[in-house]
C-alpha cells in the first residue's frame, strides 16, 4: 500500500512550495487516477515519489508497504518497486536503447537479489515485450528515445515498466501524445500489470484513458492538495464541468 | 622595437643539446644545413608564449621548465606480448602492418605473410634514407615554416617552433608511400614507444604519400613504458594525391608529467578524401596541431577527436584549415572530458580564400566538465573571403545533465553507473566517427579503461622485460 501523509514539497532552487499537504492512500491491487488543472502539481508529486532531487520534502512522509522511502535515492526506490512513466521521457544521445534496458533490468534485479539476466535471456524478454507493445526493432537499435516521436517515447516507457516489473506504477500523462490505437495498446500493457500486490497511480487529463484502465478511485489535485476524491464517475463529471470549482476555491 | 628576452633554462638546454648531438643525427648532403637552419630559426624566437596568438593558451615558455636530453636507445625489444603492455590488448591484437619505433628509433616491423611491401606500398626508416640521393624531395619537408603575422599579434611572421625543433632533432621515423590505385588489405600501425628510466626527449617524423586513387588506413600510437617524464615532438606530413582516400588515426596515451608536441600537415589533391581522428588520453602537456591545405578542387576533409584529461592535463587541439580551391568540404567534431584541474583547448581556424567558392565547412567542439576546476577554452575562427560558402562552428562546455541522471537512476541504475554511462556515451559519439570497426572498438576500450581509471596496460613492466625474443621480420 502507498501512503502519502501530509506531504509538503518545494522547488529546491527557489523554495517555491508546490505540494501543500497531500494525503493519499492507494492500497495494493487498486488503480487510482489523479486529475487536475495544468500546473497544479501532478508531475511534481510523481517526481517526488520517484525521488527527484530538484524537489525538497519539507514535511510529511511517503510510505511504501509500511516503509518510508524518503531517504532512498531514485535507483533504490526503483529497486523497491517504484516506477515512474515520465510525462516527457528524456532523450539520451549516445546511449544505445538495448544497453540501457539491460543495465536497468540487471541493476534492479541485482538490488532485489534476483539473478541477473544473461544476454540471450534478456534479448528474449525484450523482443517478446517489444512485440506486444508495438515497439519496433528499429527503435531498439537507436540511442535511447533520440528522435522518437511523442507516442514512441510513451511506448518505450511502458516497455521499460513491463521489463522492470514494478509494484508501484506511476503513469504521468502516458496517454497524451498517443493515437487512439496506441492508447489501447498502452492501456493493455498497464492492465496486464494489474495485480493484487501492485498499486497504480494514473495521472491524466482525459477521461478516455480511464475507459481502458478502470480506476478504483479518482482524485482531483489542485493547488498542491487533493481537493476531492470520488469513484470513476468523478472523471466523467469533471469532463463536463471542468476545474472551475477548484479554481474558485483557491481564490 | 625589438624586445630581447632572456633565454629560459629550457631554451639554453636545447641549444646545448643541439650543439652536442647534431653531428650524431642521421642524414648527409643537405640535411645538416637544414637542421642548423631549423634550429637557428627556432632559437631566434625561442619557445612560444602567450603573446603569440597561436600559442595563447599553451605557453611553452611557462609550461616547459626544462628540456630533457635526447633519448638513448632502448635495449628492450617489443614483440607482440610486450606491445600488449603498452598498447592494451585490443590494439596489440589488431591485424595490421606494424612498425615499432622505440625512443625515437626504428626498431622493427611486423608484417603478416602476404602483406610485404612492394606491389602496393613502400615503407622504410626515415633515418636510413634521409639525405640519400633519391630522397632530395624531403628537403622541402625539413624547410623552415612560419606562422602567419596574424598569429603573432602583429609581431611579424615567426617560425613554427614544433616543426623547427622536430627538423633540428628528428632522429628517425617512417617514410611510407602507397602505390597509385592500391588498396591495402590491412591498416598500417606506426607505434612510437618511449621506454624511459630517466627523463628524455624524442623527435620523430613520418612522411606519408597516398598515391592517386589509392586507399589506406594509418594509425599512429604514441605510448610509453615507465614512469619517467618524457618530451616528444612528433610530426607527420601526409599528402593525398587525386582521388586518394586515407583514414588516419592518432592514439596518444601518456602520463601526467610528459609533454607531447604533435603536428600533422595534411595536403589534399582533387577529390581526395581524408578522415582523421585524434584520440588523446591524459598526457600532461599535449598540443595536437594540424594544418590542412587543398591543392585541388572537390576534396573532403573530415577530422574528429576525443580528448580525456584529469589532474593537471593540458590538451590543446589546434587546427588550421585553409580552403584555397573550390568545392571542398571540411568537417570537424571534437569531444572532450575534463576532470580535476584539467584544461582543454580547441582552436579551429577555417580560412576560405576568395577563389574557394562552394566551400562547405562545419566545426563543433563539445566538452563535458566533470569538475569545477576544469577549464575549457575554445577559439573558433572563420576567415571567409568568398561569398558562396556554407560555414559554421559551435562549441559547448557542459556538466553532466541532471535530468538525464535522474531518468537513468529512476530506472534502477546506480549513480556511479549512470554517470559512467553518460560520460562514455558522450565520448562514444566522437569515437563513432572512426570508420574501421576494429580500430574504433580498440580506441573505445582504451577510452573506457581510462574513464574507469584502470591502466590500459594491464600487465606489469616485468612482463615486457621478460618478453620472448623478437619474432618480427626485419
Ligand atoms: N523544477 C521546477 N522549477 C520551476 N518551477 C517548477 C519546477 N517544477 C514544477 N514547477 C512549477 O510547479 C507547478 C506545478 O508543476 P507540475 O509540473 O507539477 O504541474 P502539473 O500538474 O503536472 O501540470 P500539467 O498538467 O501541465 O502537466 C507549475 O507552476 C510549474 O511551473
Ligand atoms: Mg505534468
Amino acid at each position: 500500500m502507498l501512503e502519502i501523509k501530509n506531504l509538503h514539497a518545494r522547488i529546491a532552487d527557489d523554495g517555491t512550495e508546490i505540494l501543500k499537504g497531500i494525503n493519499l492512500q492507494v492500497p495494493a491491487g487498486e488503480v487510482h487516477a489523479i486529475m487536475g488543472p495544468n500546473g497544479s502539481g501532478k508531475s511534481t508529486l510523481a517526481y517526488v515519489l520517484a525521488g527527484r532531487d530538484d524537489y525538497e520534502v519539507t514535511a510529511g512522509d511517503i510510505l511504501w508497504n509500511g516503509e518510508s522511502i524518503l531517504a532512498l535515492g531514485p535507483d533504490d526506490r526503483a529497486a523497491k518497486g517504484v516506477f515512474l512513466a515520465f510525462q516527457y521521457p528524456m532523450e539520451i544521445p549516445g546511449v544505445a536503447t538495448m544497453t540501457f534496458l539491460r543495465a536497468s533490468v540487471n541493476a534492479v534485479r541485482k538490488k532485489r537479489g534476483v539473478k541477473e539476466l544473461t544476454t540471450p535471456e534478456f534479448l528474449k524478454v525484450v523482443r517478446a515485450k517489444a512485440a506486444e507493445l508495438g515497439v519496433k526493432d528499429e527503435m531498439l537499435k537507436r540511442p535511447l528515445n533520440v528522435g522518437f516521436s511523442g507516442g514512441e517515447k510513451k511506448r518505450m516507457e511502458i516497455l521499460q515498466m513491463s521489463m522492470l516489473e514494478p509494484s508501484l506504477c506511476v503513469l504521468d500523462e502516458t496517454d497524451s501524445g498517443l493515437d487512439i490505437d496506441a492508447i489501447q495498446i498502452v492501456a493493455e500493457g498497464a492492465n496486464k500489470l494489474r495485480s493484487k500486490d501492485r498499486a497504480m497511480l494514473v495521472i491524466t487529463h482525459y477521461q478516455r484513458l480511464l475507459n481502458y484502465i478502470q480506476p478504483d478511485k479518482v482524485h482531483v489535485l489542485a493547488h498542491g492538495r487533493i481537493q476531492k476524491t470520488g469513484g470513476k464517475e468523478l472523471a466523467l463529471e469533471l469532463e463536463k464541468t471542468g476545474y472551475a470549482e477548484f479554481k474558485l476555491k483557491a481564490a | 622595437m625589438t624586445i630581447t628576452t632572456m633565454k629560459t633554462k629550457a631554451e639554453e638546454q636545447l641549444a646545448e643539446q643541439f650543439a652536442r648531438t647534431a653531428p650524431l643525427l642521421p642524414g648527409g648532403a643537405w640535411v645538416p644545413a637544414a637542421r642548423r637552419a631549423a634550429f637557428q630559426a627556432f632559437a631566434a624566437n625561442g619557445l612560444p608564449h602567450r603573446r603569440i596568438e597561436a600559442w595563447k593558451y599553451t605557453d611553452l615558455r611557462a609550461g616547459l621548465k626544462e628540456a630533457f636530453s635526447p633519448a638513448q636507445c632502448s635495449t628492450r625489444t617489443f614483440d607482440a606480448a610486450a606491445l600488449a603492455t603498452v598498447l592494451g590488448p585490443d590494439l596489440a591484437q589488431l591485424p595490421c602492418i606494424r612498425v615499432v619505433i622505440v625512443n625515437g628509433r626504428w626498431q622493427a616491423k611486423m608484417i603478416p605473410a602476404g602483406q610485404e611491401p612492394g606491389a602496393t606500398y613502400h615503407m622504410g626508416s626515415l633515418a636510413a634514407v634521409l639525405g640519400q640521393p633519391d630522397y632530395d624531395w624531403m628537403e622541402l619537408c625539413f624547410g623552415v615554416s612560419t606562422i602567419s603575422d596574424a598569429d603573432t599579434l602583429g609581431g611579424g611572421a615567426v617560425v613554427d617552433p614544433v616543426m623547427a625543433l622536430n627538423s633540428a632533432f628528428a632522429s628517425d621515423g617512417v617514410v611510407l608511400s602507397i602505390v597509385e590505385g592500391a588498396r591495402l588489405g590491412l591498416p598500417i600501425h606506426i607505434v612510437s614507444i618511449v621506454d624511459a628510466d630517466a627523463p628524455m626527449a624524442t623527435a620523430t617524423r613520418c612522411l606519408i604519400k597516398v598515391g592517386a586513387g589509392a586507399k589506406a588506413e594509418i594509425i599512429e600510437s604514441h605510448v610509453r613504458l615507465g614512469e619517467s617524464p618524457a618530451q616528444a615532438t612528433a610530426v607527420t606530413q601526409i599528402s593525398l594525391e587525386a582521388g586518394a582516400e586515407a583514414h588516419h588515426v592518432q592514439h596518444l596515451a601518456a602520463n601526467g608529467s610528459s609533454a607531447h608536441l604533435g603536428r600533422w600537415d595534411v595536403e589534399l589533391a582533387e577529390r581526395a578524401i581524408y578522415r582523421g581522428f585524434q584520440f588523446t588520453a591524459g598526457g600532461g602537456l599535449v598540443r595536437n596541431e594540424t594544418h590542412v591545405s587543398f591543392t585541388g578542387p572537390d576534396a573532403k576533409f573530415d577530422f574528429s577527436g576525443a580528448f580525456l584529461g584529469r589532474d593537471r592535463d593540458h590538451i590543446d587541439t589546434t587546427l588550421v584549415v585553409d580552403h584555397s580551391t573550390t568545392g571542398c568540404e571540411s568537417r570537424e567534431l571534437f569531444k572532450g572530458v575534463l576532470d580535476g584541474h584539467a584544461r582543454g583547448i580547441f582552436q579551429g581556424k577555417v580560412i576560405v580564400q576568395p577563389v574557394a567558392q562552394k566551400t562547405d565547412g562545419k566545426q563543433m567542439a563539445q566538452v563535458l566538465m566533470l569538475s569545477e576546476d576544469a577549464e575549457f577554452d575554445s577559439k573558433p575562427e572563420l576567415e571567409i573571403y568568398a561569398d558562396d560558402v556554407a560555414c559554421g562552428h559551435g562549441s559547448t562546455a557542459a556538466e553532466i545533465d541532471g535530468d538525464m541522471m535522474f531518468y537513468l537512476r529512476s530506472r534502477g541504475i546506480p549513480e556511479d553507473q549512470a554517470r559512467a554511462l553518460l560520460i562514455e556515451s558522450f565520448v562514444g559519439e566522437a569515437i563513432d566517427k572512426i570508420q574501421s570497426e576494429a580500430i574504433r572498438t580498440s580506441v573505445m576500450n582504451i577510452a573506457l579503461a581510462w574513464l574507469r581509471d584502470l591502466p590500459a596496460q594491464a600487465a606489469p613492466l616485468k612482463a615486457a622485460k621478460a618478453a620472448t625474443p623478437n619474432k618480427a621480420r626485419e
